[in-house]
């Protein structure tokens, strides 16, 4: 079946994906396995019907705060633990045994935290039938342009104060502090 | 085999893939990419939980906004980044521990 494939090979590259991320060396590396895992989420929104939502996903994430990202590692002076002339040798992509410890015990904590909660959820899922996937994106933009006007709004000025907020911070400036 | 258990799954496995990366890396950069994850691992909820109960879209909206409030997030994030590597010529978190100078 086209769907259950397609839901299979989603969770495979998210959560190889996110694996990666953890694990991987290069910093550059773990950017664009991060893009994998947005495009397998992208795809598991596809498993369930949501098609604007994938869409957006993939325009947004994967066109937009990946490369946003990649710009800003290549601003900062690249990856790894090789030394240039701003002496980034201190620049690691990966932390030490220490914080991968911590980050450990945190994760095992969390992981029973969550599955507790989890457990009682899983166990009273009713059994319905689904509705059959029909387009959402006619109902969407009407939801949006009448229940939800007002955070549709609100999501405007926010973007707006980002866009001149970035723009003020990383200006460069005439003083420099050294 | 789609059913709300395994969407679960897959976001509780995002989230906890995130909070590795953003406790045990040391780079700005690279903690920004964990907050990305647990993000989508929250989005990824909302929308498999508007198709499992009653599929009245308002998960959707939510996810939207939080697509949007990611991308704002990530543009100031990094500003803030670029900023202090100009500064310190570091983007090392533990460079980042005083409040001046």
């Amino acid at each position: 079946m086209f769907t259950n494939t397609l839901f299979l090979l989603s969770a495979l590259v998210t959560l190889g994906g996110a694996v990666a991320v953890v694990y991987s060396q290069n910093l550059m590396h773990a950017c664009i396995y991060l893009l994998a895992s947005l495009f397998g989420v992208a795809g598991l929104y596809a498993c369930i019907g949501a098609d604007f939502l994938a869409a957006t996903q993939l325009v947004v994430y994967a066109g937009g705060v990946v490369i946003l990202m990649l710009f800003a590692i290549m601003l900062t002076g690249g990856t790894g633990n090789n030394i240039n002339r701003y002496g980034l040798e201190k620049v690691a992509a990966m932390g030490n045994k220490k914080t991968y410890f911590f980050a450990g015990i945190t994760a095992v904590i969390f992981s029973l935290v969550i599955l507790k909660i989890l457990a009682n959820v899983l166990k009273a899922q009713p059994a319905s039938v689904l509705a059959a996937n029909e387009p959402t994106v006619e109902r969407l933009g009407t939801i949006l342009a009448t229940d939800h006007i007002l955070a549709f709004e609100i999501s405007s000025i926010l973007l707006l104060g980002a866009l001149i907020g970035a723009a003020v911070i990383s200006r460069p400036r005439k003083e420099r502090h050294d | 085999m789609i059913n709300l258990g395994s969407y679960l799954a897959i976001s509780f496995a995002l989230f906890v893939c995130g909070i590795l990366v953003m406790i045990a890396r040391k780079n700005i950069i690279a903690m920004l990419l964990g907050i990305e994850l647990i993000l989508n691992a929250s989005a990824l909820n909302f929308a498999a939980y508007t198709k499992f109960t009653n599929n009245n879209l308002d998960g959707h909206i939510v996810s939207l906004f939080i697509i949007v409030i990611a991308a704002a997030e990530a543009a100031v994030g990094l500003g803030i980044v670029i900023r202090f590597f100009q500064l310190r010529e570091s983007i090392h978190i533990d460079d980042a521990a005083t409040l001046q100078n």
